[in-house]
């Protein structure tokens, strides 16, 4: 079952390889290629989470290197249906290596970090890692968006973004993947939140326990509830919304992931 | 046959000269250049920047003459100033240096701007024209062909095309850099002068939605918005309408700036974050500077979109290397294919040359021996049989040889040895030459 997370892997690294050599030669066939490399990567990726219950022990869904899978897996599919709709070429790249990171990483981990699952929660647990991944995934999308907005920002305003080999989407794509990435993740998040919550209550006994996971990533959501406020009621700026996407992921990160392992 | 280019360019004559040699009726001429013996085929390219003669001949030295003589007396418009020293303007290449001469101009490699799009059209027009007329025949048709191929390569396999050298096109690309489309942008002119309408050309080329031309004078503005489909529109207008512009050309005459920092600081709020591009080609400028601090303004002057021409223009020099490369390359392969070309009529004298001495020999005999039909046609299968064998080496090594530099040489030595070009015209007269000598007859001793 692993051996389909190490195919998706090698799909993903492919197709990341694929559109860096499309956009440096210039080839647009090759981003094609690299596109449906994407695709089928996503596809041998959904294969493996179909199948990894057979494998004996199986990982819990509640398995970091799992769950950062299935949210690189989400941001695959979000990917792929942004770049249907918008000129979005020099995100392919990005988006393939992080994919196959994650799809590596994956196959590393097997079983590390996973929290018990209680049979009192059924199906909340699962719930909170796909929505939270999924919230995730698409928060991801807005940073990145927002990372290529900053850089192309700032060598349109030096004059020099002509001279650049390698070609960024436009600003306005940027500005569009950013917002619609945000309008989509944050109910995810939210959901996701929501459910960690009901999760804590199967659990503990109580709704918040005051761990670290918990409260960063309350504080997380909280953020984000300000960022999407300043986005879709103040009339944020293009640029300051991109700046805002990148540090509310690099937040979240760290509340997800990163204080798991500092504490 | 031999390929010869003459002409003249934007490198060896001025535009006062090329002017007067510029051709709009391209078949005449031609028809009166292919009338000349010398001249067998004839393609003629007249662009702003070159005026070139490309034809074949079986005597480049009598073409040379014929086309310095007809360059001067056909194609001048009128006499020229006095003491124009005309061969100092023009240049001559035969052979290899003129093949590679037409894939370098079709490549856009000879160009003034190196990789430049339009001179391949140009070329191809000039193709066209030449076959309308009837003087493209087999040798400048795949000259042609294999230039076309040659430019594609050379677009394709380098990034000779790849960065814009004008300053209108640079403006296009910068805008491509902002928005994701330009169909559905709109554009505000401020002028209405020749620099305003070169930059509107290159964003039309991409769709542009929406223009509104704004400018002191209103009938000038009206001018350039009826030329474009778009709107006219006076100075007094330009703070409403510069919220629901996208994109802002600037070429006005004046002193001080027309757009400051606070209009657009002003319209920036309504415009609710939307990017806003804006290109100042006039000279005092027509932008205040400081505009490029604010955060969706992006603005750049004739001085910034200069830099960025004269370095991508440097960027493409550099890539000159590798498209000169695959101009040797396809240069090789046309001389190949012409030397095969010129080896078709020695292998068919060579045949012909036999099979008439085959021919006599046989009628010689068979009357001799008095054969009847039966053995006579088998005495021909003989005959026909031995000479084949006998002319298949050497025409197999005359073929082989033909996509090479030796080719040339060993299709002469063929002529010679086997005296194809002394051929006798008659079989009888063949039959009648002295037979060789092999050296171990008893007159030899």
């Amino acid at each position: 079952m692993y051996e389909f997370q190490h195919i998706a892997a090698a799909l993903y690294f492919a197709a990341g390889v694929g559109a860096i050599l499309g956009l440096v030669l210039p080839a647009p066939r090759m981003l094609v290629v690299a596109r449906i490399g994407l695709a089928l990567g996503a596809l041998v990726q959904a294969l493996a989470f179909a199948t990894l219950h057979r494998l004996d022990p199986a990982p819990a869904l509640t398995d970091l290197g799992q769950a950062v899978s299935v949210m690189a897996w989400l941001a695959v599919i979000f990917g792929l249906a942004l770049i249907a709709r918008i000129q979005l070429s020099g995100f392919i790249p990005a988006l393939s290596f992080t994919a196959f990171l994650a799809a590596f990483g994956a196959t590393l981990s097997q079983g590390g970090g996973a929290t018990a699952v209680s049979e009192a929660s059924g199906g909340v647990p699962h719930a909170h890692v796909l929505l939270a991944s999924a919230g995730l995934a698409a928060l991801g999308l807005a940073g990145l968006a927002g990372l290529f907005f900053l850089l192309e920002h700032r060598s349109l305003k030096r004059r020099r973004s002509v001279a650049r080999r390698i070609p960024l989407p436009s600003l306005e794509a940027l500005d569009r993947v950013n917002r619609v990435a945000l309008a989509l993740g944050f109910p995810l998040l939210t959901f996701g939140v929501v459910t960690g919550v009901l999760w804590n209550e199967a659990r503990l006994g109580q709704a918040l326990a005051g761990g670290m996971h918990e409260t960063w990533t309350v504080l997380a959501w909280l953020i984000y509830l300000g960022l999407v406020g300043l986005r879709f009621v103040g009339r944020q700026g293009a640029r300051q919304a991109a700046a805002s996407a990148l540090a509310g992921f690099a937040f979240l990160v760290f509340a997800v992931v990163g204080v798991g392992l500092v504490s | 046959m031999k390929v010869v280019v003459f002409g003249m360019n934007h490198r060896t004559a001025p535009v006062e000269i090329r002017e007067r040699f510029a051709v709009s009726e391209v078949g005449p001429v031609l028809q009166k250049l292919v009338d000349r013996p010398e001249i067998a085929e004839a393609v003629l390219l007249s662009t702003c920047n070159r005026v070139e003669l490309v034809v074949t001949t079986d005597n480049p030295d009598a073409a040379q003459h014929a086309l310095v003589d007809f360059f001067a007396r056909e194609l001048a418009d009128g006499a020229l100033p006095a003491r124009t020293p005309l061969r100092e303007m023009t240049y001559l290449w035969h052979g290899r240096e003129a093949v590679e001469h037409v894939f370098r101009v079709a490549s856009a490699v000879d160009s003034m701007v190196v990789g430049e799009p339009q001179i391949l059209g140009q070329v191809k027009d000039a193709y066209r024209a030449a076959t309308e007329a009837g003087t493209c025949g087999p040798v400048l048709s795949r000259l042609f062909q294999r230039a076309f191929s040659t430019a594609k390569r050379v677009k394709n396999e380098t990034g000779i095309a790849e960065r814009p050298v004008s300053v209108a096109r640079v403006a296009v690309l910068l805008a491509k850099q902002i928005f994701e489309t330009l169909e559905s942008k709109s554009a505000l002119l401020i002028g209405a002068g020749d620099m305003i309408e070169a930059a509107l050309v290159a964003l039309d080329d991409h769709g542009l939605g929406t223009r509104r031309v704004v400018n002191r004078t209103p009938a000038h503005a009206e001018g350039l918005a009826r030329r474009f489909g778009g709107t006219a529109h006076g100075l007094d207008e330009l703070d409403r309408l510069l919220p629901e512009t996208d994109v802002v050309l600037a070429c006005v005459g004046g002193s001080g700036p027309i757009l400051t920092r606070e209009r657009v600081e002003a319209c920036l709020r309504k415009r609710q974050g939307r990017p806003l591009f804006l290109i100042d080609i006039g000279v005092p400028r027509n932008i205040d500077p400081a505009i490029h601090e604010l955060d969706s303004a992006y603005l750049y002057d004739l001085d910034d979109l200069q830099e960025v021409a004269a370095s991508n223009e440097q960027e493409r020099r550099r890539e000159v290397e590798r498209a000169e490369r695959i101009i040797v390359e396809e240069c090789l392969h046309f001389e190949g294919w012409l030397v095969a070309l010129q080896a078709v009529p020695t292998i068919r004298d060579l045949k012909r040359r036999a099979e008439a001495i085959r021919r006599g020999e046989l009628d010689r005999f068979a009357g001799r021996l008095g054969l009847d039909e039966p053995r006579r046609e088998l005495l021909e299968q003989l005959t026909r049989g031995i000479v084949n064998k006998l002319l298949h080496a050497p025409i197999s090594r005359l073929r082989d040889e033909t996509d090479r530099e030796a080719g040339l040489v060993r299709l002469e030595e063929a002529r010679v040895l086997f005296g194809l070009d002394e051929m006798p015209e008659s079989v009888e007269e063949l039959a009648a030459e002295p037979e060789a000598d092999d050296g171990d007859s008893e007159s030899s001793v």
